[in-house]
């Protein structure tokens, strides 16, 4: 018989050795992987695309500018300059590298994978908001052309992703990105957020938290050096000064209204008629779909009915069926009081 | 349609039955093909029966039909084809479900679609009838459940109905046959051209949005003249529908139903066809981003406003005020939870006392009776004994034992469970658990799958269909081997009985056997939430997930036809794979202990082999030899581990001879030969533990294959709980040979 001293401590080294090399991202080899002639191909690709961010900001790109951003020495940053312009791929000018037509067609691919991919974590995956950024920076060098288009057609041909940014299409037009800085706009004015900057990831959380979603509808209440007092559908938020330039707007119409005191059905109380106002921007693909089906579209009438033995979920009488909706879902469902809409 | 009007396009024809074969549609000789749609849980599958007198099963459950069932007859000398499509909200191609019925509806080209609407949710129903009379004009509405509209207080108007929809409206109570025959006849006058129909269209969108569907439309005519909904195509196109576009890519829209040659149909060139669809890529950027909610606003605006006009509510509601007061106890905080225990725990012990008896005579007309006979009569006859043992010892003995410990309790089990859905409980069960379901990231539906599995975990896979979210029914499938099914009930309560029951005070001895089988059927319980959890948070985080649960009306269960139908499609097709695969496995138990190899039994070098594993993880080698040969069912591994056993120890006087499995009339004695085969309590631990951690039987894993079509999900299935049963056992037997003196 084995001595189960030994015994459990083979089985203990034995785990232990699985979990350092197959741990996702982590394991020995996820960075096996990575390492071997990937970091190369990535570095050109992710140096395509800031030539591309600062082709369409219409600012130059310097050496130290691109060295920061790939997180390499301006030493490497050159040999990777060099290595476009001799692939053809971007030419060397007076001020600065910039991208041939064959550069720009590659780095729009990149980035249409990219945001692809963020349009199906976020539509098909329960994978958080705050990864993925990360996740799809990390697939956008992995998926073929084909691959990326097969990706397309099951999403139904997205046009924004998640974050609010055009999704490149195949064949490589991107339309250009509208919107203003919050900071400029003038107190007093209604907007629509069109876009909200994911990277650095601590600012974007931020962002998350204030409730902010590509599609929310919002009034600039004050304008001033504490910030941007902006009053949403859930409240008044207060935009720092650093988060301002993450935020792009669109400008509404002035007589246009802003939603205010958005109520969500997860809050109606059981036997109580509500209309059903909209689902929020940050519920879509699928998800949306079903909310959509189900009859809870713009005007409906909804009442709660049942609530569940542990609370969550709860059944709605929605267009003569019981339906049971689940709090996290309820809360992106919209609702008003039937006498107010009345009024 | 054929042998009626001969088509002037014959290639069409052609084309059409190729598209047919291409949805898995058997390609028989018909001369009406009618397609059946409804919204989930309006008895849809009640009328397909009634048509087809097959005994589809249906239950009171949103979403039963979610494989396509097709049934045949002849009606006034024509050959009648009904397919019956999977219950949907609506045609949007979604969900599996809706792209299957979608695609039916479009490519298959019925001669007539009957619709079956709910009359107690006329609105919501109209939803999806809207969008299939875009697709097609060739409808009848089938307005069924009017006797429960009634009980409702809701009166509706078919002929109003009918004037406003512009194709026939008939009313039925499919349930108890009322007005089928009606919807059958005007169907099909339908499908003959005798009833022109004049469906209603969804009004325009706004103008901005117009003009753009206008455009896209006016280029999908010019590509394909004469197709009756070029406007639907070009709203399909512009919301990026894949089969669509793949209609257009192909040339396939143009032999649909409407081009009225073949000439005709093949004016699509290839250039215009691409035009098409870039012209829809371009289009799709000028629409606002809320395109698809305001398609969805109006369809529902139109069915509340047709609704409005046709329908009489709040009469009476007398069933209505039954079912709140129902639901209010079964779904209470205090009620809900002892009420739903109460109840299956009932279901339980009806299934184990009553299984008992019936389980006891099989057992003795099989194996005690007839398997001696047999023998006898094999020795008549002159039967080399060699074919004798293969054939009785193996092969019938196995397919016996599996009958009689498996049949009688499915046979209560199953009809019992499913007499509660057909009440609507069941759905009431998933809506109180479901938040414990969600912390593991699955589906309360789940809840009602894994007591399934207490009955057959192969029973419980095919029970998830009912979950309509992909990532929740495949967690709900790998996890369903966590319940510790009746096959596996004999083997841990022999055991508990025989080494645990010995270890405690006498008196006590019952108690703390039960307790013992209660506690690992509960550790099973706590074993699936942990790999629920695990899965949805590893391997299936990247799978689609969309939650909703339909909470339908109580109805009186029908319980002769529960009885009737619960038996043929659970009990006896899970029976019928049972003994499929009992066959070959009786003959290999019995070849593996009767071949010899260098004097010793192939069995002997298998469990010398297996030994040393075994007995780290606190088994032996017999026990996985057992687990190994008896992988079709769980109900032979005590029969088989009592033969291993005698074989390997050498027992001399006890069981039936070599290969034949047996059992001994006393629990005692069994336990006499398993310690005589050096058994301990460890050993009855762990494989009290294996027994409910280990690989499903092959029964199930085949059918998680036909479910999931996938290789690896089986494989996952299969290999998950095995490496758990290792991983505990080992634990188990280590942690306990350190502490233990």
């Amino acid at each position: 018989m084995v001595d189960p001293v030994l015994a459990l401590s083979v089985f203990f080294v034995l785990s232990m050795a699985t979990v350092l090399l197959f741990w996702p991202r982590w394991g020995l080899v996820a960075r096996l992987r990575r390492g071997s002639g990937w970091d190369e191909r990535i570095q050109l690709e992710d140096a395509l695309k800031h030539l591309h961010l600062r082709e369409r900001q219409q600012a130059p790109t310097t050496l130290e500018d691109l060295a920061g951003k790939l997180e390499v020495s301006t030493g490497r940053a050159a040999t990777i300059l060099v290595q476009l312009v001799e692939a053809g791929l971007a030419t060397a000018g007076d001020d600065g590298p910039s991208l041939t037509d064959e550069g720009r067609s590659l780095a729009r691919q990149t980035i249409r994978t990219h945001r692809l991919w963020e349009r199906w974590l976020a539509d098909r995956t329960g994978v958080r908001a705050e990864d993925w950024h990360s996740e799809a920076e990390r697939m956008e060098h992995t998926l073929t052309a084909e691959e990326t288009d097969r990706l397309a057609s099951r999403l139904g041909h997205p046009r924004y992703d998640p974050h609010g940014d055009p999704i490149p299409t195949s064949g490589g037009e991107l339309p250009p990105l509208g919107g203003r800085s919050l900071r400029t706009i003038p107190e007093g004015r209604a907007v629509r957020i069109l876009h909200l900057e994911d990277e650095p990831r601590e600012l974007y959380l931020k962002l998350l938290d204030l409730g902010l979603a590509p599609g929310l509808t919002a009034e600039v209440l004050e304008s001033s050096k504490r910030g941007v007092l902006l009053r949403t559908p859930e409240g008044e938020r207060l935009l720092e000064p650093v988060a301002l330039g993450h935020v792009s707007v669109e400008v509404l119409p002035l007589d246009s209204e802003v939603e205010t005191d958005r109520r969500s059905l997860a809050e109606v109380p059981v036997g109580e008629a509500v209309l059903v106002t909209g689902i929020s921007p940050a519920c879509q693909g699928p998800q949306r779909r079903r909310l959509l089906d189900l009859g809870l579209v713009r005007g409906a009438t909804v009442t709660p009915e049942l609530v569940s033995t542990s609370k969550d979920p709860v059944a709605y009488r929605i267009r003569g069926a019981l339906i049971a909706l689940r709090r996290d879902q309820a809360r992106w469902i919209s609702v008003t009081t039937a006498s107010d809409a009345a009024a | 349609m054929a042998s009626l009007a001969p088509s002037p396009c014959v290639g069409c024809n052609e084309h059409r039955e190729q598209s047919l074969v291409r949805l898995g549609l058997r390609p028989d000789k018909w001369d009406v093909l009618v397609a059946l749609a409804g919204n989930p849980n309006t008895g849809k599958s009640t009328v397909f029966n009634e048509l087809t007198g097959l005994r589809q099963h249906t239950g009171n459950w949103p979403g039963k039909t979610v494989v396509r069932a097709e049934g045949a007859f002849v009606h006034g000398g024509q050959r009648v084809k009904l397919v019956d499509l999977p219950g949907t909200y609506s045609l949007q191609a979604g969900s599996t479900d809706e792209e299957v019925a979608r695609d039916f509806i479009l490519f298959g080209r019925p001669d007539v679609t009957i619709v079956v609407v709910d009359a107690t949710r006329l609105e919501r129903n109209l939803n999806l009838v809207l969008q299939i009379l875009d697709i097609t004009d060739r409808v009848v509405v089938c307005l069924n459940l009017v006797d429960e509209a009634r009980r409702h207080g809701i009166s509706i108007d078919p002929d109003k109905l009918s004037a406003r929809l512009g194709v026939p409206v008939v009313p039925a109570i499919a349930r108890e046959g009322h007005g089928v025959n009606d919807v059958l006849e005007i169907a099909l006058s339908v499908a003959r051209g005798e009833v022109r129909t004049d469906p209603f269209r969804i009004p325009e969108q706004a103008p901005r949005v117009e003009e753009t569907v206008a455009a896209l439309t006016e280029t999908v005519q010019e590509a394909f003249p004469g197709i009756p909904n070029g406007r639907w195509v070009a709203m399909r196109l512009l919301n990026a529908d894949e089969a669509v576009a793949e209609a257009v890519r192909s040339g396939d829209l143009g032999l649909l139903e409407g081009s009225e040659t073949e000439a005709e149909a093949a004016v699509a060139s290839e250039e215009q066809r691409q035009s098409v669809l870039r012209t829809a890529s371009t289009l799709r950027w000028q629409l606002p981003s809320d395109f698809h909610d305001a398609v969805m606003e109006r369809t529902y605006a139109a069915a509340e406003e047709i609704t409005r006009g046709v329908q009489t509510a709040g009469l009476k509601r007398v069933g209505f005020e039954m079912d709140r007061t129902l639901d209010r106890w079964l779904t209470n905080r205090w009620t809900g939870f002892p009420l739903m225990l109460f109840i299956l725990a009932v279901i339980f012990w009806l299934t184990i006392a009553g299984a008992n008896v019936p389980s006891a005579m099989l057992a003795s007309g099989l194996i005690d009776s007839a398997h001696p006979w047999l023998k006898g009569l094999a020795a008549a006859v002159g039967m080399p004994w060699w074919l004798d043992g293969l054939l009785i010892d193996g092969v019938y003995l196995a397919t016996a034992w599996v009958v009689s410990v498996m049949l009688p309790p499915m046979a209560i089990f199953f009809p019992l469970f499913t007499l509660l859905e057909d009440f609507g409980y069941l759905p009431r069960v998933a809506f109180n658990l479901d938040s414990l379901f969600k912390r593991a990231g699955a589906h309360g539906k789940q809840a009602l799958t894994m007591c399934m599995g207490f009955g057959c975990n192969a029973a419980g896979v095919v029970a998830t269909r009912v979950i309509d979210s992909p990532r929740e029914r495949l967690i709900a499938i790998i996890t369903n081997n966590f319940s510790l099914c009746n096959g596996r009930w004999p083997t841990q309560i022999l055991i508990a009985t025989v080494f645990i029951g010995a270890v405690a005070p006498a008196h006590l001895a019952g108690l703390v056997s039960a307790a013992a089988v209660v506690a690992i059927a509960v550790f099973g319980i706590v074993m699936m939430f942990l790999a629920s959890w695990l899965l949805s948070h590893t391997m299936l985080r990247g799978e689609a997930t969309t939650f909703s649960l339909e909470l339908p009306p109580y109805r009186p269960p029908r319980i002769l036809q529960t009885l009737y139908t619960s038996m043929i499609d659970r009990t006896l097709i899970v029976l019928w794979r049972a003994v499929l695969f009992a066959v070959p496995a009786g003959a290999v138990i019995w070849l593996v202990s009767n071949v010899t190899m260098g004097g010793t039994s192939l069995a002997e070098h298998f469990v010398g082999w297996l030994e040393p594993f075994g007995l780290l993880i606190g088994l032996n080698g017999v026990i996985l030899l057992a687990y190994v040969v008896a992988i079709p069912a769980n109900e032979i591994i005590i029969p088989t581990v009592l033969m291993l056993t005698v074989l390997t120890a050498g027992l001399a006087g006890v069981g039936e001879g070599t290969g034949v499995m047996f059992e001994l009339d006393s629990v005692q004695s069994m336990g006499d030969v398993l310690i005589a085969g050096g058994w301990t309590l460890l050993t009855a631990i762990c494989l009290m533990l294996f027994s409910l951690l280990h690989n499903p039987c092959s029964t199930t894993i085949y059918t998680i294959y036909k479910e999931t079509r996938s290789a690896k999900w089986t494989t996952v299935a299969t290999v998950l709980p095995l490496a758990m049963g290792f991983v505990v056992c080992f634990l188990v037997a280590q942690v306990w040979r350190l502490v233990a003196p």
